[in-house]
């Protein structure tokens, strides 16, 4: 009998049973969270998708007077406008973020490679920390640097005044745009690709390495046969992680990107690059003021829902990437 | 009955090191000093190839920083036989099997001195690939690559030349190297299937195979059984007495029973020294060192 009472002591007071059911309901309750948020933004973005129809994702019309009129509609419900042809905004969305991600990965690449093969040992012990802290600095200071130093550069030197002279009753060119906002977009996502990728690159098995050099490959061959190889789907879990940033990042882009709904035209030649653009995210940053009315708010919802897809979109394509590359990995 | 007197090694006591004349390379381990006492254990049966010296290691010197881990070890190989490497753990073997093509320069602190030949001309002088193509290794733990089967024993061939082959022209080699390494009749149906799922015993051959494909003339192998079962290390003992007809092969070993039954020569090492070097049936038998004696024996190890 004493026996047993003190076995009884020493039993946990809680069974963990119990412990499982709190971090179920915990987990249950912010999952419930999350998916009464997005059916929230569905449902309030559902008046401006059902008004535009697939036009919504068209071009058409000026979409900074098209969101303009949107605010100004009347108070009455029956009259609100919605109509919207919202490309412009996908448009700049699709190139800043493209072009970023595009022109960041070979860099992050080479300098994951450079830190993992090649740096001398005090370098290395330098840069990784630098490396994290570069990913952890926020976008907002980039993007001040950006509209204060940059912006005013880029306008003295790459813009030249005809060009500027030339557009000017159609559209501002004045330093910020697409060039500067995917540069700015770029330094800010590939310190969190070179983390990754690094990070998968120095769990490359040693034995791997040795074996393609005791086979006489050199050592160029054997990085991007083994090594490189090896980091793919860490690669292609960088470039999502990077192209979700890039697609959610809204204060940053709406100081650098020109503040101008615009669709930049790639017949300019170089001049492209100079144009402003107008990323969603930065949409909803910029008509801010206007939340007010409902429309308006109805229809910052629904460009909501549209980056909201896109990330589940982009998740899934990763993952979809990563599986015939996992073919050959160890069970 | 009082119990057996135990044989210690004193540490600090001079090395007992036999300098052994030179071995005349006469083709087989027998018809050197039989059996002296104990029972007698057959070596490997000879072998058919002429024996014919490949590398020598001249008072080879390998550091680790300060640390001395091979000492002034002189050492022939010689096509046609077997050279088993024996000795305990941390005795330099590894090391010195590691140094004869150069693999020890992947470790930063590492350091030689001594000269290493191949067919007479010092590897040093040699380009660092095409040393290693002509002298290959197999490693204590299977490492394939994560890829398929085909392009594991392709491997060297595509990344060795300046011309990428096609893979029609590959099929014939890779059906070679792997008919050598005893794995073609396991694995022909299957050649796109990853490397990593096979049993350990495939993987380790198809890594005797991808090593194999590049025809080199020595092949190290660093324990190449000590993480597999009975069957598959009689597999590879087997082959291993098939490639040295036409290859030098070089076997570090823990196992004491696996170099009477697959070694025509043993060097036995000791913190560093070469302590003996004899045909196999004269080390285990009839060993000349006090130390030798002492390891063969079983009383450390």
């Amino acid at each position: 009998m004493s026996a047993l009472s003190s076995r009884r002591r020493g039993a946990p007071r809680r069974p963990p049973e119990r412990a499982e059911l709190w971090l179920g309901a915990l987990a249950a309750t912010l999952l419930l969270l999350i998916a009464g948020m997005l059916a929230f933004v569905f449902k309030e973005a559902w008046p401006s998708f059902s008004h535009n129809g697939l036009a919504w994702f068209g071009s058409g019309g000026n979409t900074g007077q098209q969101l303009a009129a949107i605010y100004e509609s009347p108070a009455n419900p029956d009259e609100y406008v919605y109509h919207l042809r919202a490309w412009p905004l996908l448009y700049g969305t699709l190139l800043s973020t493209g072009l970023a991600v595009l022109i960041g990965l070979p860099f992050a690449l080479l300098c994951s490679l450079f830190m993992v093969e090649f740096a001398p040992p005090g370098l290395k012990r330098i840069m990784t920390p630098v490396v994290r802290f570069l990913a952890a600095v926020p976008s907002v200071v980039y993007g001040l640097i950006g509209i204060l130093v940059l912006a005013p550069w880029i306008d003295r030197h790459l813009v030249s005044a005809s060009f500027k002279l030339d557009v000017n009753a159609i559209v501002p060119v004045s330093g910020g745009g697409l060039l500067l906002a995917s540069i700015i977009l770029m330094v800010m996502i590939v310190p969190i690709m070179i983390a990754i990728i690094s990070d998968a690159l120095r769990a490359v098995p040693r034995s791997w390495v040795e074996g393609s050099a005791a086979l006489g490959v050199n050592r160029w061959r054997t990085m991007w046969k083994v090594s490189v190889r090896t980091a793919r789907p860490a690669i292609a879990a960088a470039v999502v992680l990077a192209t979700a940033r890039a697609l959610g990042e809204a204060i940053m882009l709406a100081m650098v990107s020109g503040s101008f709904i615009w669709a930049p035209n790639p017949l300019d030649g170089l001049n492209f690059f100079l144009e402003p653009i107008m990323p969603l995210a930065a949409t909803i940053v910029g008509q801010q003021e206007g939340f007010s009315a409902v429309p308006l708010g109805q229809t910052l919802y629904a460009i909501a829902a549209v980056l909201l897809v896109s990330s589940a979109i982009l998740s899934f394509a990763g993952w979809a990437v990563r599986q015939p590359l996992r073919k050959y990995a160890a069970r | 009955m009082p119990p057996p007197p135990i044989r210690k090694i004193s540490l600090d006591a001079p090395p007992t090191v036999v300098h052994v004349p030179p071995v005349p390379l006469d083709g087989n381990g027998n018809g050197h000093a039989g059996p002296a006492g104990g029972v007698h254990t057959p070596g490997p049966p000879p072998s058919e190839a002429p024996v014919l010296e490949r590398m020598r290691c001249d008072a080879v010197t390998i550091a680790y920083g300060p640390k001395v881990a091979v000492n002034r070890v002189d050492l022939p190989i010689a096509q046609g036989e077997v050279l088993a490497m024996i000795g305990p753990s941390g005795c330099g073997k590894t090391t010195l099997l590691r140094s004869l093509n150069r693999l020890t320069e992947l470790t930063a602190t590492a350091s030689r001195g001594g000269r290493i030949l191949l067919d007479g001309q010092d590897i040093d002088a040699l380009e660092v690939t095409t040393l290693r193509k002509r002298v290959s290794m197999v490693f204590q733990q299977p490492n394939p690559f994560p890829m398929s089967v085909f392009d594991n024993v392709a491997y060297g061939l595509r990344e060795g030349g300046s011309k990428r082959p096609r893979k029609k022209e590959l099929m014939e080699p890779v059906e070679r190297a792997l008919t050598r390494a005893g794995l073609w009749h396991e694995v022909k149906e299957n050649l796109d299937h990853p490397a990593l799922r096979l049993s350990g015993g495939q993987q380790q051959r198809l890594c005797i195979a991808r090593s194999l494909a590049a025809q080199p003339e020595v092949l190290l192998m660093d324990e190449p059984c000590s993480a597999l079962d009975p069957i598959s290390t009689a597999k590879i003992e087997e082959l291993i007495l098939e490639l040295r007809e036409q290859i030098a092969v070089v076997i570090v070993t823990h196992n004491l029973q696996q170099a009477q039954r697959v070694a025509d020569k043993v060097a036995f090492m000791y913190l560093g020294e070469l302590v003996e070097y004899a045909p196999g049936e004269q080390l285990f038998n009839a060993p000349q060192a006090q130390r030798t004696r002492d390891y063969v024996g079983g009383a450390f190890g």
